[in-house]
């Protein structure tokens, strides 16, 4: 149709509130954007940040009470907000799949892994039994375990972290799905695993053609892997680009706080990381104005009192929420 | 597994071993002369001086039980002093009533009690899950007795109906459909107090399982909530059940012995109360002796279930 | 653990403990009321449970008498206020002995570990294995003569290895929290921290098993009174008040049901207590 690249998702000022005893709390508030096939998108923000209750309102797989859902979400052409449970089951593993946080939690203790790789072959795509046992093994080989015919009757407590993560990814390739979500896939991992597994992930996007959304708090982990990142803050996006410009030019004060507070290869050693002061805020008491504001050290009075919108940098792409942005082309940190 | 097999079976061994010698020593329980007693009023002296010997009262005690004991593993309780028959036999005769009895409970029981804790734990606190929590915690305050009692009044007597109660009891060779008539009040009295329990326990353990990570991530893979239940989440909740299942069947041996007494049907509890009121001794010890081991037996047997059904107890 | 926060906040929040409600007060005042009633039967102006009124037999509920008379024209209300005496006792006096004996040992148990909380509770799970029931029922009847006492004995020793359980698991919760610790490195005696640390966090725990316990005591007392293995004749209990009805059951139903429903509405006033308990204080459901 046109030379633009065809969009997977659509997510339109998407809002999702949590009801509670203490009054509603606005988890995840005005989020728009979208995300080509064949994307590597990234989402970072602090603990608390939304990151979470974001990833899974696009799944669709909020808790199905006491949660308020509004806006847009068109994935693959399937509006996902306000559709039943019996339609986005329709969508769920074949447009698109979640990779976990933590492998420990996130595989049925009492099932065996192959069992579970096995369940959506045999349930959505109909194959039987053997040629289902045939294609988890295939799998389980794809996402490199080792001797995958004995491991597929093992049950997930005699495999290690890592090995787990492994299976949890094989589980969510199963339907070859459209989009991955990997919602802080390495968080319960070594750090030596960590790499492995992102490695992974990017390895089979080329190779299966899909597109990723990875949520995390580590920028690190997206710098490399990502083509583009939204930065969230208090449910909010704060700021959204392409990689290379929000590392070298950005302009919210938060992510510059956020680049600050991790750990650089080319730092010199003992440089001191700078913590972000403050605490992520109270989402049930969220002032008028920027949420990011009483931890900003450039705050001003309209910080405090007005919302800042988006607003575009100039560079294609690129959006900011900041009533008082850092300079253009000085936004890189100051090491 | 087999190390936790091993170490079970050495426990399950002590039991039987303790209770043994809580059994052999009941008799010792009677007042003054067991011999005297056991033989009745009006034995002549001699009869008393002959059991004497045979129950090997004139030994000193360790003694008493190793023949007591080796008896009993050749299959002889014992013969009762008030019918002159085996006790061994007598129980033969009856125990296949009990176990029918609590099969029969325990399918009414589990048959309604897991698909109903699966209602219930899908919205914890919906009207559904608030009716069954008021039913289900009346049910428990209501003893066996008294439900027995109330359906006899119901049945028989309001809607007279002729109850298969009383004396109607017929075997499963004689007849099996007046077999299953005759048995249906006490399986259904007794799954009454075994629903109660497996839903309560059953619905809790759900509850927390739905709320699991992996719960969310079978979710995801767009599969039913039919299967997401039975096959995801039923077997990680189910293994408190099962140990309430063992616990609670050992009891229905004796919760059993009411209901039987009362509808006069000739299980083992039926004989208990029997023997109780003929001051049968040697076959209330038999009894005793048999339900103990089985009530052990079974838990044991449950113990080995919970393995099979959560490999992560085994590992620990 | 990054995200999950979001949501850590919400769930402490529905956590919150919930009033106990009116429901649970109205428990509280039916079992006082039973108690009370047990305790000054014979100061308050009720008939002789024991007397027999030929001429009125088998009648229903009159005003003169409130809940009709039985097959002997003895007065059902009476005999239902004194037969409360035997199952109240049965389960109160049971489990004193059950707590008096299980509790402290399950605490210090618990305490200690080593070698005391090893031998015993391996003693302890033995004893669990024994059917309670089954052996209530044997000693019971091999103990002749029976007597009130000795069923409260029996029943009390039975129920010392399940009271010894759960105490022990639940002191074992609390005894590894910091605070725990923190008493102890400050120097408190041992005594003290049983008695000001540990005792207060396991009482919920131990009320709420107490009074589940004490109802089912009395489900157990009132199959006794079945097996004939309960206080005699003419003395009335609950039991054996129902046990009689059987034989009257088409002429007077009022026998059967009166007696029924005061055992159902008090063990229902237990349980509901023990269970309105235990989840105020949110502990976890322990099977009986």
């Amino acid at each position: 149709m046109s030379t633009e690249p065809e969009k997977l998702l659509v997510v339109e000022d998407l809002t999702t509130t949590f009801a509670t005893p203490g009054g509603p709390l606005p988890a995840v508030g005005g989020i728009s954007f979208n995300i080509n096939k064949n994307e590597t998108l990234g989402i970072v923000g602090e603990s608390g940040s939304g990151k979470t209750v974001l990833s899974r309102t696009i799944m669709g797989l909020q808790p199905r009470t006491n949660v308020t859902v509004t806006g847009s979400v068109l994935l693959n052409g399937h509006q996902i907000v306000g559709a039943s449970e019996n339609e986005k089951r329709k969508y769920w593993g074949i447009d698109v799949a979640m990779v976990f946080q933590d492998p420990m939690t996130s595989l049925n203790p009492v099932m065996r892994i192959g069992k579970q790789i096995d369940e959506s072959l045999r349930v959505r795509l109909g194959m039987s039994r053997e040629a289902a046992k045939a294609r988890a093994i295939e799998l389980l080989e794809l996402v490199g375990i080792p001797s995958p015919e004995r491991r597929y009757s093992a049950y997930p407590g005699q495999l290690s972290g890592g090995m787990r993560q492994r299976v949890v990814i094989a589980i969510a390739l199963a339907c070859s799905p459209k989009l991955l979500m990997a919602d802080e896939p390495t968080t319960g991992l070594d750090v030596t695993i960590q790499a492995q597994i992102l490695n992974l992930i990017d390895e089979l996007k080329e190779r299966l053609h899909m597109s990723v959304i990875l949520v995390t708090h580590d920028l690190g982990v997206v710098a490399t892997r990502t083509s583009r990142i939204i930065v969230m803050y208090a449910g909010r996006i704060v700021e959204i680009g392409d990689t290379r410009e929000v590392f070298t030019n950005h302009r919210m004060p938060y992510t510059r706080a956020l680049l600050e507070s991790s750990p650089k290869v080319t730092n010199p050693s003992h440089t001191r990381l700078i913590a972000i002061p403050g605490r992520p805020p109270n989402l049930m008491k969220l002032s008028a104005g920027c949420s990011f504001a009483p931890r900003c050290a450039y705050a001003t009075e309209r910080c405090h009192q007005e919302r800042p919108e988006l607003q575009s940098s100039g560079a294609p792409g690129h959006f900011f929420a900041c009533w008082n942005p850092l300079p253009a082309s000085q936004g890189a940190p100051t090491s | 597994m087999l190390k936790y097999v091993t170490r079970r079976l050495l426990m399950l061994i002590g039991i039987v071993f303790v209770i043994s010698i809580g059994s052999f020593y009941l008799i010792h329980l009677l007042p003054g002369n067991p011999a005297t007693v056991i033989a009745g009023v009006g034995a002549t002296p001699e009869y008393t001086a002959k059991l004497y010997k045979l129950l090997g009262l004139n030994r000193p005690i360790y003694e008493q039980y190793f023949i007591w004991m080796g008896n009993v593993l050749h299959g002889n309780l014992g013969t009762s002093f008030i019918s002159q028959t085996s006790v061994t036999s007598v129980i033969g005769a009856a125990l296949p009533i009990d176990v029918e009895i609590i099969v029969l409970s325990q399918i009414i029981a589990f048959a309604t009690a897991i698909p109903m804790a699966m209602r219930s734990s899908r919205r914890p606190d919906g009207p559904l899950d608030r009716v069954l929590g008021a039913s289900s915690f009346t049910l428990l305050s209501i003893p066996p007795f008294v439900v027995i009692v109330m359906l006899v009044l119901l049945i028989s007597i309001k809607l007279g109906v002729p109850h298969t109660g009383p004396s109607s009891y017929v075997s499963l060779g004689t007849d099996w459909v007046a077999n299953l008539e005759s048995l249906a009040l006490p399986a259904f009295t007794l799954a009454i107090g075994s629903f109660v329990v497996y839903y309560r326990v059953l619905r809790s353990d759900l509850i927390a399982t739905l709320q699991e990570e992996f719960i969310t991530l079978a979710r995801s893979k767009g599969i039913s909530q039919r299967r997401i239940m039975w096959r995801h989440a039923f077997r990680p909740s189910s293994v408190a059940l099962l140990g309430t299942a063992g616990v609670n069947i050992g009891g229905l041996l004796a919760s059993g012995f009411i209901v039987q007494y009362l509808l006069a049907i000739p299980g083992l509890g039926y004989t208990l109360i029997t023997a109780i009121f003929n001051s049968d001794y040697l076959l209330v010890q038999g009894i005793v002796f048999v339900v103990s081991v089985g009530v052990v037996l079974i838990n044991f047997t449950f113990d080995f279930i919970i393995n099979i059904v959560d490999p992560r107890i085994s590992r620990e | 653990m990054s995200d999950l926060q979001d949501e850590a906040p919400l769930v402490e929040k529905s956590e919150k403990r919930e009033p106990m409600g009116v429901l649970f007060w109205v428990c509280v005042g039916w079992i006082v009321l039973n108690v009370f009633g047990a305790i000054f039967a014979n100061v308050l102006p009720l008939q002789n449970p024991l007397y027999q009124n030929y001429a009125l037999v088998n009648a229903g509920p009159s005003l003169h008498h409130l809940l009709g008379t039985d097959d002997l024209g003895r007065d059902i209300f009476t005999r239902i206020v004194y037969g409360s005496r035997v199952s109240i006792s049965v389960g109160v006096g049971a489990m004193i002995i059950g707590f008096g004996i299980g509790a402290p040992l399950g605490m210090l148990a618990a305490y200690r570990r080593g070698r005391f909380d090893a031998i015993l509770t391996t003693v302890m799970y033995v004893l669990l294995a024994f059917p309670a029931i089954i052996a209530t029922i044997a000693v019971l009847s091999f103990w002749t003569p029976r007597s009130l006492y000795k069923i409260i004995v029996v029943i009390g020793i039975a129920s010392i290895p399940l009271v010894y359980r759960v105490i022990r698991t639940a002191t074992m919760a609390v005894a590894t929290k910091d605070y725990v610790t923190a008493a102890k490195v400050q120097g408190a005696t041992d005594r003290r921290i049983l008695v000001k640390e540990l005792l207060p966090n396991i009482a919920p725990i131990g009320i709420s098993f107490l009074l589940i316990g004490v109802a089912t005591v009395i489900i157990l007392e009132g199959a006794l009174a079945f097996l004939g293995l309960s206080v005699n004749p003419p003395t009335p209990s609950w039991g054996n008040m129902i046990n009689e009805s059987r034989t009257v059951l088409a002429q007077n139903p009022w026998l059967a049901l009166f007696p029924s429903l005061a055992i159902c509405l008090f063990l229902l006033g237990l349980n509901f207590m023990g269970d309105r308990l235990r989840s105020h204080y949110d502990v976890t459901e322990v099977k009986l």
